[in-house]
């Protein structure tokens, strides 16, 4: 197992420097560091100012050298300057990565519990009307994108009902200014995971073992907590662990609906103004957390399932 | 009546026959209002010299002291003024520092840092009278030093981005980048004089602009720095600010920390805070703040968004101005560098349809020269009658028919829509026309070099104004490339002080100049429009170069 988690290290360690290096060179370009110029100085400079400028700031040195300088900060801990939120990269990615785990962790502590019990209920009887309506309802929240479930909770829940508010502050949020975001991207991902729990469910309660157990006489319910459970949660597991990265980056649409300034915008916003520490930052927070997620989700995987721990 | 100035003095000669001009109708009433005031002349005199009563401020006797104030913009950086590039900056910079003059919502100048200033008769000498008794928020005292430092940094044209330099124009030596010798000189402790080698109009106007806030004697010595170090001699003290997000403003209170005096020079503002938050750029999130009553009031309202306002039960506050979009070619590029195929793209399109599609109405149809109504030297010349066929036989004859046009716009939508109703108003004349639309993060990277684009361009107070800054052989902002050496001469003379009428004629050559080269199909003067909640008093108007200014403002 040490050997395994010592291999997944350096896969990440190795990912992040070619990332960083791939990321690099892209921002580095031309056009792009006109852009920077242009964002730091005057959008209307002339040509000659920009050449200026990008030479008084550096911008004009060989690329390996512009990397090496940042490779060796950045291994100190010093992600550099933000050049368009004019701060030093640790007080700009911090902050917003803190309020994106903020609504990542409502949107767990509602989503989980919630969808793998509409998954349970719902897979327990496969055909019945609970699991025809509970699929009917899984299929309509995943199908529904949150800009448009978005939008259509701020027309009926704030605009005509004025139960919450269209509009969240991150850093200040209220349960009237955070419901709306969290309940847009819990509805997402509710029939998402329901779904998949259902299916693992489903093939569960159709294995030879279950039927052995009901047929040995124990009860439905004993069945289904005793045996099926445990099994049918596996494929859940991963897709779960699969929904943090995704929530890191595919929050933006909802954050920027909302107004909710995390992660999501902060990685927008520093790609569109060519922030270059910025979005080298932001792609090494992400491949962190795709990473480790992903060993989190082995090493569950491993230990929910002996065949593979054992093998 | 008594002829009252702001600097005591007898009215300026050139005042009298503005009047004289304006009361036979030769000249606007908002023509004579900017003129008379950037010569000296107090609001309530330039009304009265109209037979007209000035505009009452509002009185505020029992207006609600405290609370704050909610307000929608987008939150960008704001260090150094000379250097700002967007309104909003402006805007942040203005809740720290002020202007020496203010331009209002009357089209008048208004005397703030200064308490008065002399212009002689040709426009070449101004003196500069710098108010007493301002405080500094540090503590110091605000002297004719930071008035001649702020203009010699105004003037060193070499610093990338100042565009406070090209508003300087005539005090700038071109070959030093930097302000004439004996241009700028300090009198005694508070009046500075500048001695111009020509004459120039444009001085007052161009040190009302945004980047043209004045900051502290030192401001360069302690780092350059407005957001690191805000110093300044506003009302309000900087709390915090984020980019992107938010920024707080308090007032300033008597004595700060260090013991050091801060009070405000002007009346005691009734606001106790702003709190800027920038929505971002979807008009959505905007509209659901105002509905959360988490807004009181926005930097601009656009489009089809001030019927959905108004439905939330919004004010709304406007103005008619002269700013604007055009759709200008690059003159050095092919095929723009046929005259026909320039004039056929103005024949072709229509700019009363476009003001009524492309902004639905609100706005007035422009003159494709950029020299608006309501400014002072307006000359009115005949209008490019549209007519389609012919502006494809120019294009035919030109070997140009079949040639498909990439008209470029920014990405942001009432800039958008206009551009639309452009090209499809050339396409209905047979024109191939393609839209480009680029992100508003890099669509200025280029914006000199794009062969067909559009452009949106403020209010200037004056014509020539914009005439120096955009249509002047060689001048930074020339997107056009126009470079003709007679508009050039016309310009210089225009810059003199002369009877309205002299220098009518020298406008209407100039604008005849720019409408018949081509160069731009100028379709509508724009509206402006801004959102205010109820409950909020003392925005009577929009600011027509969109300036926020909150001293007077009060909650119910």
């Amino acid at each position: 197992m040490l050997l395994f988690i010592g291999k997944r290290l350096f896969v990440l360690l190795l990912t992040m420097l070619c990332l960083s290096f791939i990321v690099f060179t892209l921002v580095t370009i031309e056009p792009n560091l006109k852009k920077l110029a242009l964002n730091q100085a005057n959008m209307r400079m002339e040509e000659e100012a920009v050449q200026s400028w990008l030479l008084e700031n550096g911008y004009k040195r060989p690329l390996l050298v512009q990397y090496s300088e940042w490779l060796g900060n950045a291994l100190t801990g010093d992600f550099g300057y933000s050049t368009h939120f004019r701060k030093p990269v640790n007080e700009v990615v911090w902050p917003k990565l803190g309020h994106t785990a903020i609504l990542m962790f409502w949107v767990f502590i509602l989503t989980i519990p919630i969808s793998l019990l509409i998954g349970i209920i719902s897979g327990m009887r496969e055909g019945s009307k609970t699991d025809r309506t509970l699929s009917v309802f899984s299929i309509i929240t995943t199908s529904v994108p949150p800009f448009v479930s978005g939008i259509l909770f701020t027309i009926i829940l704030s605009s005509w009902l004025k139960l919450f508010k269209g509009v969240a502050k991150a850093g200040n949020i209220t349960f009237e200014n955070f419901t709306l975001p969290v309940l847009t991207i819990v509805m997402y991902d509710i029939g998402y995971i329901a779904r998949m729990t259902r299916a693992s469910m489903v093939e569960v309660m159709n294995a030879q073992y279950i039927r052995t157990a009901r047929l040995k006489g124990m009860s439905f319910m004993s069945v289904v907590f005793k045996h099926a459970l445990r099994n049918a949660l596996i494929a859940p597991f991963t897709v779960i662990m699969l929904q943090f990265p995704w929530l890191l980056t595919g929050v933006v649409i909802v954050e920027k609906l909302f107004n909710y300034k995390g992660f999501g915008f902060l990685l927008v916003s520093a790609a569109d103004q060519n922030d270059i520490d910025v979005t080298l930052a932001c792609g090494i927070v992400a491949v962190i957390l795709v990473l480790t997620t992903q060993l989190i989700s082995d090493i569950g995987y491993a230990f929910l399932n002996p065949r593979i721990r054992f093998s | 009546m008594s002829k009252k100035t702001v600097n005591g003095k007898p009215l300026h000669k050139a005042i009298e026959i503005y009047q004289k001009n304006a009361l036979a109708g030769k000249l606007g009433r908002r023509e004579f209002l900017a003129y008379a005031t950037a010569l000296g002349a107090t609001t309530a005199t330039a009304y009265g010299m109209l037979g007209l009563a000035a505009p009452k401020k509002a009185q505020a006797a029992n207006a609600k002291k405290g609370g704050t104030l909610k307000i929608s913009m987008s939150v960008r950086p704001f260090e150094d003024p000379r250097i700002y590039d967007w309104s909003e900056k402006g805007n942040m910079g203005r809740m720290i520092c002020e202007t020496l003059i203010r331009y209002t919502n009357d089209f008048t100048f208004e005397p703030m840092l200064l308490e008065s200033w002399t212009v002689n008769d040709d426009a070449t000498q101004y003196t500069l009278n710098v108010r007493k008794g301002v405080k500094w928020s540090n503590g110091d005292e605000f002297n004719a030093d930071d008035v001649v430092f702020n203009f010699t940094r105004w003037c060193e044209a070499g610093v990338e981005g100042n565009s406070m330099a090209a508003r300087m124009g005539s005090l700038v030596n071109e070959d030093t980048k930097k302000a004439i010798d004996g241009g700028i000189v300090k009198l005694d402790s508070h009046t500075v004089q500048l001695n111009l080698p020509a004459p120039d109009i444009t001085i007052v106007p161009g040190i009302t602009d945004y980047p043209a806030l004045v900051v502290h004697r030192n401001f360069e010595a302690d780092g350059g720095n407005l957001m690191a170090n805000p110093v300044g001699t506003a009302p309000w003290k900087l709390i915090s600010h984020e980019v992107e997000t938010s920024a707080v403003f308090e007032k300033r209170g008597n004595v700060d920390s260090s013991g050091a005096f801060t009070k405000y020079w002007g009346d005691e503002p009734y606001l106790d805070r702003l709190e800027f938050t920038d929505y971002g750029t979807d008009p959505a999130g905007e509209i659901a703040a105002f509905e959360a009553g988490d807004c009181h009031v926005n930097y601009q309202t656009t489009g089809d968004y001030i019927d959905v306002h108004e439905s939330l039960g919004m004010n709304i506050v406007e103005a008619v101005t002269a700013a604007t979009v055009i759709a200008r070619v690059h003159m050095d590029l092919a095929p723009y560098d046929d005259k026909r195929v320039r004039n056929a793209l103005q024949l072709a399109c229509d700019n009363q349809v476009v003001t009524d599609i492309g902004f639905q109405g609100r706005g007035s149809a422009a003159e494709n020269h950029h020299v608006c109504p309501i400014h002072p030297e307006y000359a009115e010349i005949p209008k490019v009658a549209t007519d389609k066929s012919k502006a494809m036989s120019l294009l035919k004859e030109a070997g140009q028919a079949d040639y498909e046009h990439e008209l470029i716009s920014i990405d942001d939508q009432w800039r958008r829509d206009a551009t639309d109703a452009v090209a499809e108003e050339l396409r209905s004349a047979g024109i191939k026309v393609k839209r480009t639309i680029i992100p508003g993060s890099s669509f200025w990277n280029n914006w000199l070099q794009y062969p067909y684009s559009t452009t949106s361009w403020n209010q200037r107070p004056l014509g020539v104004q914009i005439y120096s800054l955009a249509y002047k052989s060689g001048v930074a902002w020339n997107e056009t490339a126009h470079a003709n050496a007679e508009f050039d001469s016309l310009l210089a003379d225009s810059l003199k002080i002369a009877d309205a009428d002299k220098r009518r004629v020298l406008m209407a050559k100039m604008e005849a100049i720019l409408q018949d080269s081509g160069i731009m199909i100028q379709p509508t003067w724009r509206k402006l429009y801004r959102t205010v909640a109820p409950g909020v008093n003392g925005i009577t108007g929009m600011h027509p170069s969109y300036e926020m200014h909150f001293e007077k403002v009060h909650l119910s």
